[in-house]
Order: structure tokens, then C-alpha cells, then sequence
């Protein structure tokens, strides 16, 4: 064995044997720089068509590493697809698109930095992706301080477009008060009076539970109970246990794995079967599906986007959207998941920017002024651009309105059982722009 | 010090802090906003080497000094119309210091890993309360608001610029890097380096080491405070996951970069990793973290004592 003095001594020759010479640290430092300025020489791949045009630079922020690196690299899937399909067809107002992509670890403070790298270095003229709330939240004023038009891509907090909305950011999809005005009716008029509402506990959770629970009241229904779960609890069986008494249905409000979680454990404990299982559309998203199994089945849900062909998705636009979706994301997942609200929303969201962009004849950060007006009110008519189906983007809030589709799980797949007219969808606007 | 040693330390100091003044007014403004951010955390470190440098005290609580000096900066700015300045400070400090004392109190009990993880633990118990009390902190959404003015009532009040910001915040850090290098100089610090080489010994002597500890800890979450409400004010919000415990891994990391006990150390570390990861970040997108930590694991082999162990090597050979 050896004794204490002689261990360090080892140790010091070890750590310090002049392994790093100043020579090898040149050559390093050499052989690094040498590979990071190849990548630089590798030609943008929209050069080939577009010849000399000068691109529309437009930034997209997505957490492609982190906790949410899954749901961002499958955000980015919209986003590209669309670009790619622009840049095919011609680009903006004979303008190709150079997407720059930028990774913000799922960290809003990276994510802020990220923001401002975009828009102060890369000079972006538009920016469309954001994944979490709370960084989509972090950016806005960047966007706002540097004047560029901000379009959501998956961001759901309600206060997006409510209290904390700007002029520059808009959503071209749904959110919690929609869903819940669109969804109340078929729960109490169909499902039962009485529920129960188990929610993740945090910003988004809670304010989505605060929404059915006053959609259900207004419909004449009653919220007997509601249990929050701590957003990523493994083991929700503490909580979920307590949920007994004399009530219709059991309402989720989760995503991610806490879906999972939350399906598989609710079936574990009876409580499925004990009551009617409905909740938020994420608990089933097609990404979630394969790791429920049958311990979903039966589940009602509401979302704006789900992946079938049936009517009134059987069109050709969704067909040609979902085929593609389906090829590029078995390129990031060989098990070949179904696309999800999230691919759909970022390519919607970048065809809206398309479309606003060519309304207004816009430049460039100059004309962002009219991008906006031209996006306010923005019309949206189902087609290869918007294969979802129409939606218009409120001029009051900068919030969209579509329709939503009630789905159930039959056979380890989304059966749409209702479709929510977007007009039906509404809910009053609450958001008071800063004057600029 | 010998006399010679002193006037190269003031020299050098002289020139990077000339350096650091004039960065502003030639660097591209995104390279300007970064260079100030890297200052802030670098001011976190800084804080952090106290505990982990002079103390032998590993903390993974950090990010709970740094989050609560942003939230007690938040509240100031919300609640106080117009936002003030200096309210926003001394709200920052108060939450910091508040933490930090209920924190010690029961961390400094304890010793080693033992105390790494009761501030980890203090740290998430932090975090869930933010992340869950939305009605109050904003929940994961934070909350936002405006950026003081710089003022100094009855003299003058004028909006900050990225220069002037950039200023302050280096005032600041130039201050505390000079109060906490007193600190570590002085008896305190000594009794603080004692009790890191043995601390049965250092109580034996009849130094009564739960005050120091407690003392430590206090003056570390006060500086890692004042970095949270630097930050506050740059960026303009306070988001839950600065009070997670992975921040206090990075400022843990940015110690061992730096070098630890050297005060200067981990700023050059927060420097080095957040330029590494900046850099890396626009080639390689979202693999960029594989080349970081391996730039990292190779550090922790080749230069255990850090970049400014490697370089004060380099230059002696």
C-alpha cells in the first residue's frame, strides 16, 4: 500500500508532467480552428435556386437540447418543412428564406441571450419558434425593444396574448380559454355535471384548470375538487389516491411524461374506470401513445391538431402535410412517431409569417410596422399552407381561433369523435397593448 | 507580496480594468451585452469561491442567493413605481441575505458532502416554492418588468444604455472583487483558510468556527444576491430556473475552470465556459455541449488548478 506522501507525489507527476506543452495547446487550437472554418465554407442550400436574391433572415429559437430537446427537435420538423417548401415554390416575394436555427438548452436564460445573438448579430427580419412559455415569455421584450415581429410556435401560457401580450408577438394557434369554451359544452352535456380536476402544478396547469373550472360552471356543471401535481412528480400515486367521492369525470391537465404518467397511473388505480376520463390533448398526444398502451383507451380529449385521415382531415393538403411530417420525423426518431400539434403548429405559424410577409410587400425590419397590420385579422383559408384547417388571427390580442376536434383513443389511436367550429371557439380578448 | 509582485499585480489589474471600461465603446453591441452578462456571473463565481476557495465549503445552493437577490430585485421594480435603482439592490440584498443567514443556520451544522447537499436540498426546497407560488412569483413563467433608471436622487436620472449598464455592473464587480480580496486578506479570511486545511485544529485553537462558517455563507449569498439583481436589471426578468440547483453546477464548474481560492479565477471561468459554449453554440447547434464537455473533462485532467494555476505554470516554465 502505498503511503500518503508517495500517492501525492504520483499524482503531482501525473497532473502535472508537462503533458500539456505550449506546442501541442498551437496545434490543438490549429486543428480546431481548421475544422470550425470548414463548416463556415459549406454553401447555404437555397443558393443553387435563388442565385444573387438576398434571403429573408428568419431566426427560430428551439430548445434542441435539455429537458425539452424531444418536443423542440419535433417543433423544428414544422419549421423546416415549411421553409424547405417556400424556398421550392418560389420563396417571399421572389426572396428565398435562410433559416437560422438557435438552441436555447431549454434555458430561459440562454434563450434570452439567443434571442438578442439573433436579432443583433444574425440581423434577422422576422422570428417564428419558441417552444416553453416561460422563454417564449423571456424574449418578448427583445423583440419588442428591437422591433420584430415575433410568431409563436408552440407557446401555450394564456398570458402570452392576455396580460403580458405585444404588438409584436402573435400566436396563430389555440390556447387554455379557447379549448375550454370549446370543449365544456360536450363534457357537461355529454360526459357529466360533476368533475374532478387533476392539473400540473405550475403556471400553465393552473391556469388551464382555472379555465375549464369556469367554463364548467357557466355550462352548469361543478368542479367538486381539484388535486395539483408537481410538474415531473414520478410517482403520482400519493396524489392521485386521493382523489375519491361523488363525482362524473376525472379531468387531466398534463403533457410531456407527466401524460404518461398520470394515464398510466389513473388506470392503475381504478380511477378510469371509476369515472370519465377526459382532459387536455396533450396527455395523449401521439408521442405519448406508445408508452400508454391500452391503459389510454377510452380517453376523451381536445386538441387542435391530431394525426388521422379521416374527415375533415381526409383532404389532400393534410395528406401531402402528414406524409412529409411522417419521412422527416422518422430522420430524428426510427420509431417513426405520428406528427403532432407541434409539428403542425410551427409550419402554420411560419406560412402565416409567409403570408403576412407577402400582403405587406415587406423589406425587411423596416417594414415591420406593416407586417403587423397586415398579420392583425389575418385570414387564414385551409390548403397546403394552413392544412389544419382556417383560423383567423385576432387584431385585438394577436391570438388565433380555430377549430378543435374532440377526439377519444380507440384501438391505440385518436378517433375524432366532434369538431369545434373555430367560431365556436372564442373567448373575449384581455390584452391591452403597450403604447409604442 | 513582495514589492515587485505588488506593482505587477496593480499594473495588471490596471490594464484589464481599462480594457474592461473601453470594451463597450468598441465592441460589436452583441459581444458588449454578452461581455457584461459574463461579468455578472462571473460575480456569482466570485461569490462562490468565498465558500468553496477560502472555507473548503462545496455549495450547491448558489443558485437560491442569485435567484432570491432577482426575485427581491423583481419585487422592488414591480411594486415601487417609478422603479428604483437602489430599492431594487437593497430589496435583492435583503431576500439574499435573509436566505443565506436561514440556509447557514442549519448547512454549516454540517460538513463536506454533507453540506453540499443540505444547500442543494435549501436550494430545489426554493425552487418548487417559486415554481408553485404563481400568484406571487409568476410561477415558470417568472415574472418581467422594466429597468430602472440610473439615478442618484437629486443629482441626476438618466436611462440606462448598454454602455452605462455595462459600466455599473463592472463598478460593481470591480467593488466587490475589492471587498471580498480585503475580506480574504484580512484575520477573517485566514481563520476561514484554517479551518479549510483543518478545521479540529482551527476549534482547537479556540476559534468558535460555526460563527465563521455562518459568517461565510452569508457574505458568499450576499455577493451571489447582488450578482441575481445585476442580472435582474440587465435581462429585465426573474425566471424560476435561475433558482434551480443546475445553476449552482455551473458556478461550481466555472470555479473549477477558473481556479479555485483565487477570487479572479472563477470569472475567468464563467468567461471561458460561457464564450466556449457561445462559440460552439454556432457551428455545432445543438451538439455543441458534447465538444463543452469535453473541452471540460480534458481541463479537469490537464489543469486541476484551473486557468489561472495553468497560465501563472506556463509563464514560470
Amino acid at each position: 500500500m502505498l503511503d500518503k506522501e508517495e500517492a501525492q507525489d504520483r499524482g503531482e507527476e501525473f497532473w502535472y508532467g508537462g503533458k500539456v506543452t505550449r506546442r501541442r495547446l498551437v496545434g490543438w487550437s490549429a486543428a480546431s480552428a481548421g475544422v470550425l472554418g470548414a463548416t463556415m465554407l459549406v454553401p447555404a442550400p437555397w443558393r443553387a435556386a435563388f442565385g444573387q436574391a438576398k434571403p429573408y433572415r428568419i431566426g427560430t429559437l428551439q430548445p434542441l437540447s435539455g429537458a425539452a430537446a424531444a418536443g423542440g427537435k419535433t417543433a423544428l420538423v414544422g419549421t423546416q418543412m415549411a421553409v424547405d417548401r417556400i424556398n421550392k415554390s418560389g420563396g417571399i416575394n421572389g426572396r428565398p428564406v435562410e433559416l437560422i436555427v438557435a438552441d436555447y438548452e431549454s434555458k430561459p436564460d440562454v434563450g434570452r441571450r439567443k434571442a438578442e445573438k439573433l436579432v443583433v448579430e444574425d440581423k434577422i427580419d422576422v422570428h417564428e419558434g419558441g417552444f416553453l412559455s416561460n422563454v417564449c415569455l423571456a424574449c418578448m421584450p427583445v423583440f419588442e425593444e428591437y422591433k420584430i415581429v415575433n410568431m409563436i410556435g408552440v407557446c401555450l401560457d394564456t398570458t402570452i396574448t392576455t396580460s403580458k401580450c405585444s404588438r409584436y408577438t402573435f400566436r396563430p394557434f389555440d390556447y387554455a380559454p379557447a379549448q375550454a369554451v370549446a370543449f365544456t359544452p360536450f363534457l357537461v352535456g355529454k360526459m357529466g355535471k360533476k368533475w374532478h380536476i387533476a392539473y400540473a402544478d405550475y403556471a400553465w396547469g393552473q391556469s388551464t384548470r382555472d379555465a375549464y373550472a369556469e367554463e364548467i360552471k357557466k355550462a352548469g356543471g361543478q368542479v367538486v375538487g381539484t388535486t395539483g401535481i408537481p410538474l415531473g412528480t414520478a410517482d403520482m400515486t400519493p396524489f392521485l389516491s386521493k382523489i375519491t367521492g361523488d363525482f362524473d369525470g376525472l379531468f387531466g391537465i398534463f403533457f410531456g411524461k407527466d401524460g404518461v404518467t398520470v394515464g398510466n397511473q389513473a388506470f392503475d388505480l381504478g380511477l378510469t374506470r371509476r369515472y370519465k376520463w377526459a382532459g387536455d390533448g396533450a396527455i395523449a398526444e401521439s408521442t405519448n401513445l406508445p408508452a400508454l398502451g391500452r391503459k389510454i383507451e377510452g380517453f376523451v380529449g381536445i386538441n387542435r391538431y391530431i394525426p388521422v385521415l379521416d374527415a375533415p382531415l381526409n383532404t389532400a393538403a393534410h395528406k401531402k402535410f402528414f406524409e412529409e411530417a411522417v419521412a422527416r420525423l422518422k430522420q430524428i426518431d426510427p420509431s417513426g412517431p405520428l406528427p403532432d400539434r407541434y409539428v403542425q403548429s410551427n409550419f402554420e405559424a411560419m406560412n402565416a409569417l409567409k403570408m403576412g410577409m407577402e400582403k405587406s410587400g415587406f423589406r425587411g425590419r423596416e417594414d415591420t410596422a406593416k407586417l403587423i397590420e397586415a398579420l392583425e385579422g389575418l385570414e387564414m383559408k385551409e390548403g397546403d399552407d394552413f392544412p389544419q384547417g382556417d383560423k383567423t388571427l385576432r387584431k385585438d390580442d394577436h391570438q388565433a381561433f380555430l377549430r378543435e376536434f374532440i377526439f377519444d383513443i380507440k384501438d391505440g389511436k385518436h378517433r375524432i369523435v366532434e369538431v369545434v367550429p373555430k367560431e365556436k371557439a372564442m373567448f373575449a380578448p384581455a390584452c391591452k397593448f403597450a403604447s409604442t | 507580496m513582495s514589492a515587485r509582485r505588488v506593482v505587477v499585480y496593480w499594473t495588471a489589474f490596471s490594464v484589464i480594468l481599462a480594457l474592461l471600461i473601453v470594451a463597450p465603446l468598441v465592441l460589436p453591441e452583441f459581444w458588449r451585452r454578452f461581455l457584461t452578462e459574463i461579468l455578472i456571473w462571473g460575480l456569482l463565481a466570485m461569490s462562490s469561491d468565498i465558500l468553496i476557495g477560502y472555507a473548503g465549503m462545496v455549495s450547491f445552493g448558489h443558485s437560491a442567493f442569485f435567484g432570491l437577490g432577482m426575485y427581491g430585485a423583481a419585487a422592488a421594480l414591480l411594486l415601487v413605481k417609478p422603479p428604483d435603482l437602489w430599492l431594487a439592490i437593497l430589496y435583492g440584498l435583503i431576500a439574499a441575505a435573509g436566505v443565506a443567514a436561514f440556509v447557514a443556520y442549519f448547512a454549516t451544522r454540517l460538513r463536506d458532502i454533507y453540506f453540499a447537499i443540505t444547500t442543494l436540498i435549501f436550494s430545489q426546497i426554493f425552487y418548487v416554492i417559486i415554481f408553485t407560488w404563481t400568484e406571487v412569483t409568476g410561477g415558470e413563467n417568472g415574472l418581467t418588468f422594466g429597468r430602472p433608471a440610473l439615478a442618484i436622487p437629486g443629482l441626476f436620472s438618466v436611462p440606462f444604455t448598454s454602455e452605462t449598464l455595462h459600466w455599473f455592473v463592472l463598478a460593481v464587480v470591480t467593488a466587490s472583487y475589492l471587498a471580498l480580496r480585503r475580506i480574504t486578506q484580512s484575520p477573517f479570511g485566514m481563520v476561514l483558510q484554517s479551518i479549510r486545511e483543518n478545521e479540529a485544529r482551527t476549534r482547537a485553537i479556540g476559534y468558535p468556527i460555526e460563527r465563521y462558517k455562518i459568517a461565510a455563507v452569508m457574505l458568499s449569498g450576499l455577493f451571489a444576491g447582488l450578482a441575481g439583481v445585476l442580472y435582474a436589471i440587465q435581462n429585465r426578468f426573474a425566471a424560476p430556473d435561475f433558482v434551480f440547483f443546475l445553476i449552482s453546477g455551473e458556478v461550481v464548474i466555472f470555479n473549477v475552470i477558473g481556479g479555485i481560492g483565487t477570487l479572479v479565477g472563477p470569472i475567468v471561468g464563467a468567461a471561458f465556459f460561457l464564450l466556449l459554449r457561445e462559440g460552439f453554440s454556432r457551428f455545432f447547434t445543438e451538439y455543441y455541449l458534447i465538444p463543452v464537455g469535453l473541452i471540460f473533462i480534458a481541463m479537469v485532467i490537464f489543469m486541476p488548478q484551473g486557468l489561472l494555476g495553468f497560465m501563472r505554470r506556463w509563464l514560470n516554465q
